[in-house]
């Protein structure tokens, strides 16, 4: 086996076997099953609220086929003389109570806890009836005028309707705090096997065992496979929990396993999420790794990782801002910067029609910043796992890229 | 045939010059003492060795071959700072850097399983080397430096925080090196120690050479000689301090100690000493290496 493969499958495993990688790998998965789950859950919560509707029998009729699709409807009854008695009976938090007023609806709702229920739900259900009894018109009629059609169709988007734009902004806002959380976490563990080189004082047994960068380029590339591994679960999941239908029936907003393919998740916008998912990672991790060389107390690593993750951060906030408006000047400038252009190009592409040599100039331009981040990166970490004692110096540094 | 050639390599890191146009040769399969203080240059002298730096100035050959990092395979190495995977069973731990060193799966097996017994480590084999004490931390990097039975093995301190008995067992481990042929190079501040080990030394201060050779000859360029007289009379200590260049360095009442220049004829000495009592005892005091390191490196008064 070569040097290569040798610190590469030993790292592999031994960062399969870590801790922080198991914990981070089930948070991660817990994370998306919330995420996609919540709000189906809130909205059976919602729906599951038992109520008892009060009045003339033909209005209470009419309303219970109406408010069935909000709520659970434990029965029926003609007016009380005394409010309390609406419950009698009857498994209930709420009463609604009809009656008739200036020819339409006079509606008063008695509730146990007034905060359980929803009154503008209640009102969005019953305008139906509330037309029906103004005008006279027919509940067919009165339905076909609020579900008017209105369809938004473009002519310089990619994608063909409003509806498919929202679920494109939606699929790639979640890819993009997947591309954040993954490089951020994966980079700072190649990090931690750095310094835990450095303080466990191992490195230059190491490196006098095994050339430097075949070092680094193994421990970098198993945290890439990690990475593309906790990815590859985590969307797993999220298509696996998106697909499942409410206990209702009712679909999934988080449904993806019908748009992968389709013009709202395309096969070039995979491609483009995995190459610059790639590419960033390895650029984070590389100056990581290089910068860890450096440090030889654990304590340390907030301090020097600080000012590299803050470009990230502001990436990351670009690139959601930039799924509503993928062309604003500073959006597509820092699609071309490194360490901004895998979060903000992919942003673009995933919700606008990117030209093509953008892409490709961004790819080269990161590509480029890459090789310059390795060979940079390789320099620092050669010295650097060979100092100890003090923490380094400017100058140090810059022996260390003068090589 | 030298098997390693240090020829005047000079290291700087900024405006710190590390080593200066140090030079020494080692032969083949023979046993080498790197000596100076804290300081003086012997680790990065070793890094330069083994490919780790690359020299400012010189060269260092191994079998006529330019060292590089293409000669790890064949070179091993124990750091001054020592360090192990913590959460690593010292097994695969062994077995790791043979793997580092391009040993096959057969051998590595073979191999990790002699070393674990031969440093008495089997109790240990299966336990996370955080576990263990640091004198058994010490014995399993000693393994992973030599796992892979290496041409060249260089230990930079390999005695320092050893209790006697490991030490002893780290002595034994060495000589079996050395009779199986491996070229060793060694530094420490046990004198003793090395000067039982090696067949020769390099002394070097300040990143300079200092002095260098077998301890024979270094002995043979030590500038005075020591000589022990008895009995320690007043004929006696007469003679000797009519003596060009001679001073008393020693008395105990039964023998004196005297140093005379290199150049003195010491059989007119012994022939007049003779003549003026019943002389009992005249020894050549050979000095030790302790002595001649010290007067190497500045620190010490030229004795014997």
């Amino acid at each position: 086996m070569s040097e290569f493969a040798t610190v590469y499958a030993a790292e592999l495993m031994r960062r399969i076997r870590s801790r922080p990688f198991m914990i981070g790998l089930l948070i991660g998965i817990a994370g998306v099953v919330v995420i996609f789950k919540l709000p189906v859950w809130m909205s059976s919560a919602t729906s599951s609220k038992n109520v008892v509707i009060a009045g003339p029998s033909d209005l209470t009729t009419r309303a219970a086929a109406l408010l069935r699709s909000d709520f659970t409807i434990a029965g029926t009854v003609p007016l009380p003389a005394d409010p309390a008695s609406l419950f009698k009976g009857h498994s209930a938090d709420s009463a609604i109570v009809l009656t008739r007023h200036n020819g339409g609806l006079n509606v008063t709702i008695y509730a146990k806890d007034p905060t359980d229920i929803s009154a503008s739900r209640v009102r969005r259900d019953l305008v139906p009836l509330e037309l029906q009894l103004m005008t006279g018109l027919s509940p067919q009629h009165i339905t076909s005028a609020l579900n008017m059609p209105v369809t938004v169709r473009s002519i310089a988007s990619k994608f063909s309707s409003a509806d498919q734009a929202e679920a494109a902004q939606a699929v790639a806002s979640t890819l993009l705090v997947f591309l954040y959380s993954l490089t951020i976490l994966n980079s700072q563990l190649v990090m931690t096997s750095v310094v835990e080189e450095k303080t466990t004082r191992i490195a230059e047994l190491l490196v006098a065992s095994v050339n430097p960068l075949a070092l680094l380029t193994g421990k970098i590339l198993a945290g890439a496979t990690l990475a593309v591994l906790q990815m590859i679960v985590w969307i797993g999941t999220g298509i696996a929990v998106g697909s499942t239908a409410s206990p209702a029936g009712d679909a999934s907003p988080f449904d993806l396993s019908g748009l992968i393919g389709g013009n709202v998740v395309s096969f070039p916008v995979i491609a483009a999420f995995a190459a610059f998912f790639i590419i960033g990672f390895l650029q984070l991790s590389t100056l990581f790794a290089a910068l860890a060389s450096m440090i030889n107390r654990t304590e340390d690593m907030g301090s020097i990782s600080g000012p590299v993750l803050v470009p990230i951060i502001a990436a990351f906030f670009i690139a959601m801002t930039g799924l509503s408006a993928p062309n604003a000047p500073w959006v597509v400038v820092t699609s071309f910067l490194p360490f901004f252009a895998p979060f903000v190009m992919f942003a673009r592409i995933a919700v606008s029609d990117v030209p093509t040599w953008q892409v490709v100039l961004s790819l080269a331009i990161n590509v480029a910043a890459l090789c310059a981040i390795a060979a940079l990166g390789g320099r620092i970490y050669r010295v650097g796992m060979l100092l100890y004692g003090r923490s380094p110096k400017l100058s140090q540094f810059l022996n260390a890229i003068r090589g | 045939m030298p098997s390693l050639i240090v020829d005047r390599v000079s290291k700087a890191f900024g405006t710190v010059s590390a080593v200066r146009e140090v030079s020494f040769t080692i032969p083949d399969r023979a046993t080498f003492g790197l000596l100076g203080p804290n300081g003086a240059g012997k680790t990065t002298t070793m890094r330069m060795i083994l490919g780790i730096l690359v020299p400012d100035g010189g060269t260092i050959s191994w079998n006529g071959k330019p060292v590089g990092s293409a000669m790890r395979h064949i070179f091993g190495y124990l750091p001054e700072e020592r360090g192990l995977y913590g959460r690593m069973r010292v097994r695969d731990q062994i077995r790791y850097f043979g793997q580092l060193h391009g040993l096959g799966q057969r051998d590595i097996a073979a191999r990790t399983d002699r070393w674990i017994e031969r440093l008495e480590l089997q109790e240990y084999a299966a336990r996370p080397c955080a576990e263990l004490s640091k004198g058994n931390q010490q014995k399993v990097q000693v393994a992973c430096a030599a796992v892979h039975e290496p041409e060249l093995l260089v230990l930079d301190e390999p005695f320092s925080g050893l209790d006697p008995v490991n030490a002893d067992m780290l002595f034994s481990i060495l000589n079996e090196l050395r009779a199986a042929g491996t070229t060793l190079v060694l530094s420490s501040h046990q004198m003793w120690q090395l000067e039982q080990l090696c067949d020769s030394f390099c002394i070097i201060a300040g990143g300079e050479n200092r002095a260098a050779g077998t301890l024979t000859e270094l002995r043979a360029a030590w500038p005075t000689r020591v000589v022990r007289v008895a009995p320690s009379s007043a004929p006696v200590r007469h003679s000797l301090n009519a003596t060009p260049g001679a001073r008393l360095i020693a008395d105990d009442g039964a023998s004196v100690d005297y140093e005379f220049p290199r150049t003195t004829a010491f059989s007119d000495v012994l022939r007049t000493l003779v003549s003026v009592d019943a002389i009992t005892r005249f020894d050549a005091l050979d000095p030790s290496l302790q002595d001649i390191y010290m007067h190497a490196i500045g620190n010490g008064k030229v004795k014997g």
